[in-house]
């Protein structure tokens, strides 16, 4: 299980766009939260994967590339989901 | 100085300013603003497609002949939706292009009103990026925005969807935005590193390789690749899309690698002990089975995305930046050397191309001609199948960039549509359509394009009655059993006919240079149908999920029951 943290513009488009990465590359998903990150216009996207590091690590580069998301965290292990939320 | 302008004009004007010249398109209800506003623009040249896929083809050929962007533009509803596998064609090879949709009217989206269709959302996963215009103040800054994000870093397709009451809507206008450049710079810090690395590696090689993908040719890395092979000795592979990216005849180069590249190729790829790899995405048709590919090698992956370094082969070395930039620093890294032994134990894995490539009416003897006709000089646009592999194998590219195809989306029906693109980014250039009678029948009906925007463009029909790759693969895979393989098709000497543009058959090798010959020399549109042998077959081949080490290199005899 892998945590993939992605700050990126609050539009429906772009929220969009990044569940469609994880469709897109055929990841599955254990968990999914969408929060307000603090700045005007920018969402905290979590996404819990069932995934190893390398394919979590893939994902993150997919993320990179899209046009509205401004930055990409991943995280390993027990505690990702609070480190994910800090 | 501002003055108010529809969201229609502000497009043109987007358009204009943005250094666009050729637009490929199809009217429609929900973009008529715009069309009302095109004309008072002669500097945007309209070219009306007989369906909006060619118009995202067109625009693709134009993209990748001239490396800019190319445009196209569709109505709301089915418009768009026509335009979706030219867009896809456009993503998956890395083309930059920029659609422009129309859409219904804001209080409509939403409805299910006419031709209103969820583009955006159907678009998605093949494009780049796209745009929902609310408000014609976005406009200019969209257009902007839209062609840059389109061309920089890896190029790619973007979708502007415009309801079509933002069109009609004025809003204040206070000129085009400047060029936005470099929005999406990467951090290169790490270049250094990896070329040092690359470099110590190509020096400890016995057995290096150069692999060049259709990121060299983006970045107009041609000298510097061929510098690179010349200072270091090493043979240069060049994939389907690298094709022209070195000189074929150059005694440095090998040819093309995977499910139909050459024997030698394939051995020298599972016998190399390093791989440079040269703006490719290492795709499934070059590398065969992963598990079993160059085994041996360690793998230098230089590309300007991120995200394909290590995606399909692991990389020991991963360099992330442009080809050109990345090979020069390269080239002033490595030391001189030769790999005289090594070229020479590949080229003793070369074998004779199959008898069929030397009959009569051969594919080779064809595209000999076509060479012959046009003093070597043209641009091939190939469609998808067997044509399309004898047409990267057998034709001798010796300028960059003059082989286009649909590389990883295979989209037949691409090379009619695509090669007008081609012209008008070459208007001075031979261009040569390659299909089989399977794909060209797809996009047919742009010849009536052709010849309404007067756009010169030879077009060769290798009929041999058969979708022939798919029949290929059911004579290998599936005991022979030709279902729905064979097609019928018009006579094509007539169906020229009816377009008004001269038509040639050629069934006879002895009529090939003359008939060509005349084709080449028709100041517009012609077409020559070449009537090829019905079962030829395209050797080797690696069976889909196979080893590069096991190519196929004759028809497999198939059981009495099965024939």
């Amino acid at each position: 299980m892998h945590t993939v943290a992605v700050l990126l513009d609050d539009g429906l488009a772009t929220l969009n766009r990044a569940v469609g990465v994880l469709r897109r590359r055929n990841v599955p998903v254990e968990g999914l939260a969408l929060h307000p990150s603090g700045t005007a216009g920018v969402s905290r996207m979590t996404f819990v994967l069932k995934a190893d590091a390398v394919t979590a690590e893939r994902v993150a580069q997919q993320f990179q590339k899209m046009i509205g998301v401004r930055s990409v965290m991943v995280l390993g292990g027990e505690d990702s989901t609070t480190e994910a939320r800090r | 100085m501002s003055e108010k302008l529809s969201g229609a004009e502000i497009l043109c004007r987007g358009l204009v300013d943005a250094g666009v010249e050729v637009i490929f398109g199809y009217p429609g209800g929900a973009i008529m603003p715009f069309y009302h506003a095109l004309p008072e623009h002669p500097r945007l040249r309209h070219i009306l497609v007989r369906h909006e896929q060619a118009a995202a083809h067109a625009a693709d050929g134009y993209a990748r002949a001239s490396g800019r962007v190319g445009v196209c533009v569709a109505t709301s509803g089915p418009g768009a939706t026509n335009l979706v596998t030219g867009l896809a064609a456009a993503h998956m090879d890395s083309s930059p292009v920029v659609a422009i949709t129309g859409q219904v009217s804001r209080p409509m989206m939403g409805r299910d009103a006419f031709q209103e269709t969820d583009i955006i959302g159907i678009t998605m996963p093949i494009t780049k990026h796209s745009y929902l215009v609310q408000d014609a103040a976005e406009l200019a800054d969209v257009v902007a925005e839209a062609m840059t994000v389109a061309a920089e870093g890896r190029p790619g397709p973007v979708l502007v969807d415009v309801p079509k009451d933002v069109q009609n809507q004025k809003v204040e206008w206070h000129g085009t935005p400047a060029p936005r450049t470099g929005t999406r710079g990467r951090a290169l810090g790490s270049i250094e590193d990896g070329v040092r690395a690359a470099a110590r590696l190509i020096k400890g090689a016995e057995r290096p390789l150069l692999m060049v993908g259709h990121g060299a040719i983006l970045a107009g890395a041609y000298a510097e690749v061929r510098a690179l092979a010349e200072k270091t000795g090493i043979p240069v592979i060049t994939t389907l899309l690298g094709i022209s990216a070195f000189p074929d005849g150059h005694p440095l180069h090998l040819g093309m690698p995977g499910m139909h590249g050459e024997v030698h190729v394939n051995r020298a790829i599972q016998n190399a002990d390093v791989i440079i790899g040269i703006g490719l995405r290492f795709d499934d048709r070059v590398t065969g089975n992963t598990a079993s590919f160059a085994r041996q090698a360690r793998i230098v992956h230089i590309d300007l995305d991120r995200a394909e370094i290590g995606k399909n082969v692991p990389a020991a070395v991963g360099i992330v930046g442009d080809a050109r930039d990345v090979t020069r620093r390269l080239l002033a890294a490595v030391e001189p050397r030769r790999c005289d032994r090594w070229l020479e134990h590949i080229r003793s894995f070369a074998r004779p191309g199959p008898a069929s490539y030397r009959g009569e009416l051969s594919p080779e003897a064809i595209l000999a001609s076509i060479c012959d006709a046009s003093g070597g000089a043209c641009t091939i646009v190939s469609d998808v199948g067997q044509h399309q592999m004898w047409v990267a194998k057998l034709f001798p590219y010796r300028h960059p960039n003059t082989h286009i195809t649909s590389g990883g989306l295979g989209a037949m029906g691409f090379a009619v549509p695509a090669a007008m693109g081609v012209h008008l980014a070459r208007p001075g250039d031979t261009v040569w359509a390659i299909s089989g009678d399977g794909g060209f029948q797809m996009n047919m009906a742009e010849i009536a394009t052709m010849v309404q925007e007067r756009l010169p463009v030879k077009l060769a029909v290798f009929n041999n009655g058969y979708l022939g790759m798919v029949r290929q693969w059911q004579q290998f895979f599936h005991e022979k059993r030709y279902s729905c393989t064979p097609i019928w098709s018009p006579d094509y000497v007539k169906l020229a006919e009816a377009y008004g543009i001269p038509g040639y058959r050629v069934k006879d090798a002895a009529e090939l240079a003359d008939t060509v010959g005349r084709a080449n020399a028709q100041p517009g549109p012609a077409l020559v149908e070449f009537v090829i042998e019905q079962e030829a077959n395209v050797f080797p081949m690696i069976p889909p999920g196979g080893s590069l080490s096991e190519p196929i290199e004759s028809a497999p005899v198939v059981g009495a029951a099965g024939d």
